[in-house]
């Protein structure tokens, strides 16, 4: 068990996306019935931002998904000091890693798509856009071993960064991933997005205690709970001296209460 | 209090490599002595239409060997190169851990008989893998159509390389598998430094591979960063890098268990440059950002850093923006500094572990190491550049560097202590 202070949360797969001030909400319609087919072209920047991003379009869907996820989280990166991004560490997770964009390049061998054959790319991607600076990591989760989060929580507590933001992005072939018995939660259509934003303890804040088992499914659950909290910050924990505003979320140890509940 | 004040300090063990010079650490060590190279050119490879053909390619007759001792893994390269770097590291731990120092976990009280691997239960004993393209030539064979068995299949996906790896030697402990780029090495040396430093792990084989194939050459080929007739890091009329492929292993442990003298792992910093995916940044920053993190963490100043083992991949830009990140930290005292990519070419994913081979046999041998390939020297980089090794008045700390694709940088401050 750790203790993890979680200021923000975010997911999108093909069944739809949200963050833990938004709730989840489903996609529109024509991007609905493209999603579900497993048409990624249909992920548009548009359909969820107003920002501006110029490199969106050339990305790999993998990386689309990683940026499209901390997007969502809606931390306001941009009011940040330099100093402060300087000391944003960003880990990343995935289990597919970069496959689809390997077979792409065998086909047509373009500098454009090299740059997206390392399942990393996405990492350098998340801080060009919000000029972050610190520790990096990218992990391929062995099954049943430690994710990113233990290891933005490392550097948390280490004083190695500030505040984390991790990301699982996945891309699987529902074959490949059945076949290899990669996951036991292959997310709906096969590909997900999914963010956290990790921080600090502090003084306004409650001891969090949570098993540390999975990203996205902390992400979803998080998310699933929707803006019926105030703030995820308020989650508190059972014998932590902290009446919680909701019980504890995953990982065997409670369930996962209904929007609203707790 | 500062949790690195009180973490126990890790050490390496043993270690073991195999890339373009040959199989095993001894071949390593004497081409740094003799400051060779072991790029040479793969005619296999010639009519490709790649920019160049010259690269570390692991000999014929390693592959021979690897194939023969072990045929079930034939057709899965990756695994036999980094089976091969951590059967050496095994061994080793086997002959040289014997001189445990009391309180080594496991042995019997008084006792200093018995080798780590001996003392430590399969379940404290964990891999961290890093790869950047794991068995990358079992997708070139399936896209082609060809035979590839479901083993090679399977290391596509580099976390189950790692966890076959480690069911293979019975590391029952936490396994994991870094891929950030070019400085994936150093980070796994990181995260293994961790496992033990959070007593996660008492034994943990640290594995850096990576294969060079045509989806890699031809990769670098679209880029047009590759030198046609092998790279010459630093020189003033470098033009590009050379790849290579191989492994490298190291087991660390915790200091105190190692009576001899030992590489301690003293500290680690990382960045992004947050600038440009496939360049590094011009000034330098981002990498000086990693390099001074890592000397907090080990908490020694610039000028205590008595070498510096760069990135040095020969491209103009790396190694431009390397000579300013030097600069930028130890102002105009910058510490002899060399790079191997001369030697055995980028090996993407397991240089981080070859590299810091490089820094052990310089530390054993208390020398400089040159820089294989280096005609001219660029007047602009720092004039401490090594060229040919020389004897070192005292090495103690070293600084190793990496930098890697999506603007990452990675720095590993190492510590000899000797008798």
């Amino acid at each position: 068990m750790n203790h993890l202070t979680v200021l923000a949360a975010s997911f999108l797969d093909a069944d739809g996306y949200g963050s833990d001030r938004t709730g989840r909400r489903p996609w529109p319609a024509p991007v609905a019935e493209a999603l579900q087919r497993g048409e990624l072209e249909a992920l548009r920047w548009s359909t969820l931002f107003s920002s501006e991003t110029s490199r969106f379009g050339r990305m790999d869907f993998l990386s689309r998904l990683g940026l499209m996820a901390v997007e969502l989280l809606d931390a306001r990166f941009e009011a940040m000091e330099p100093a402060q991004r300087d000391a944003v560490g960003v880990c990343v997770e995935t289990r597919s890693g970069c496959t689809v964009t390997d077979r792409r390049f065998l086909q047509m061998p373009l500098a454009s798509t090299f740059a997206y054959t390392l399942p990393s790319t996405v990492v350098g991607e998340i801080c060009i856009r919000h000029r972050f600076r610190g520790p990096v990591m990218c992990l391929l989760p062995v099954p049943g071993q430690d994710g990113s989060l233990e290891t933005a929580l490392g550097w948390l507590n280490r004083g190695e960064a500030g505040a984390c933001v991790c990301v699982a992005c996945d891309l699987l072939e529902k074959k490949i991933a059945a076949s290899l018995l990669l996951s036991d939660d292959v997310p709906p259509g096969g590909w997900q997005g999914c963010a956290v934003l990790i921080g600090r303890r502090t003084e306004a804040s409650h001891d969090h205690l949570w098993r540390l088992d999975s990203l996205p499914r902390l992400a979803r659950s998080l998310c699933a709970l929707g803006p019926a909290i105030p703030s995820i910050d308020q989650i508190g924990t059972p014998g932590e001296g902290t009446r919680p505003t909701r019980g504890p979320i995953y990982g065997g140890v409670g369930r996962v209460p209904s929007p609203g509940g707790g | 209090m500062d949790p690195a004040v009180t973490a126990p300090r890790v050490a390496i063990a043993a270690s073991g490599a195999v890339n373009a010079l040959g199989l095993g650490l001894e071949r390593l060590e004497q081409a740094v002595r003799a400051n060779a190279t072991g790029l040479r050119d793969c005619p296999r490879l010639s009519g490709k239409g790649y920019q160049s053909t010259v690269g570390g390619f692991v000999p014929d007759e390693v592959w021979r060997q690897l194939r023969e001792r072990d045929p079930a893994h034939g057709d899965a390269p990756a695994f036999l190169l980094a089976d091969a770097a951590l059967r050496e590291a095994l061994l080793g731990l086997q002959s040289s851990g014997s001189e445990a120092a009391p309180g080594f976990p496991g042995a019997p009280t008084g006792s200093c008989e018995r080798s780590h691997l001996d003392a430590t239960p399969a379940s404290r004993r964990g891999l961290v893998l890093s790869t950047t393209k794991a068995e990358i030539t079992a997708l070139e064979r399936a896209f082609h159509q060809q035979p590839c068995s479901v083993t090679a299949q399977r290391h596509l996906f580099p976390a189950l390389l790692a966890a076959d790896l480690a069911a293979a030697h019975n590391l029952a402990g936490p396994v994991h598998c870094v891929s950030l780029a070019c400085i994936s090495g150093l980070l796994a040396i990181q995260q293994g430094a961790l496992l033990i430093q959070e007593d996660k792990a008492d034994l943990v084989f640290v594995v850096g591979v990576d294969l060079l194939s045509d989806f890699v050459l031809s990769g670098f080929t679209t880029l047009k960063s590759l030198e046609p007739g092998g790279c010459h890091p630093f020189d003033v009329d470098r033009k590009g890098l050379s790849l290579g492929e191989g492994a490298g292993a190291v087991a660390l442990v915790r200091r105190e268990t190692l009576a001899s003298p030992a590489l301690v792992v003293k500290g680690w910093g990382s960045s992004n440059d947050a600038n440009h995916l496939t360049g590094p940044s011009r000034d330098g920053s981002g990498l000086a950002l990693a390099m001074n993190r890592a000397l907090q963490k080990a908490g020694i100043t610039p000028d205590a850093v008595d070498f510096v083992h760069t990135h040095g991949t020969g491209t103009p830009y790396n190694d431009a923006m390397e000579g300013m990140a030097l600069r930028l930290v130890f102002d105009a005292r910058v510490p002899p500094f060399c790079s191997s990519k001369g030697l055995f070419g980028h090996t993407l994913g397991a240089a981080g572990l070859l590299e810091t081979l490089v820094c052990l046999a310089a530390a054993r041998q208390q020398m400089l190491p040159g820089t294989p390939g280096l005609r001219t020297p660029d007047p602009s980089v720092p004039d401490s550049l090594l060229q040919t090794p020389r004897r070192a008045e005292s090495l103690r700390h070293m600084l190793k560097l990496n930098a890697g694709f999506g603007g990452t940088n990675a720095a590993l401050v190492l510590e000899w202590e000797g008798a």
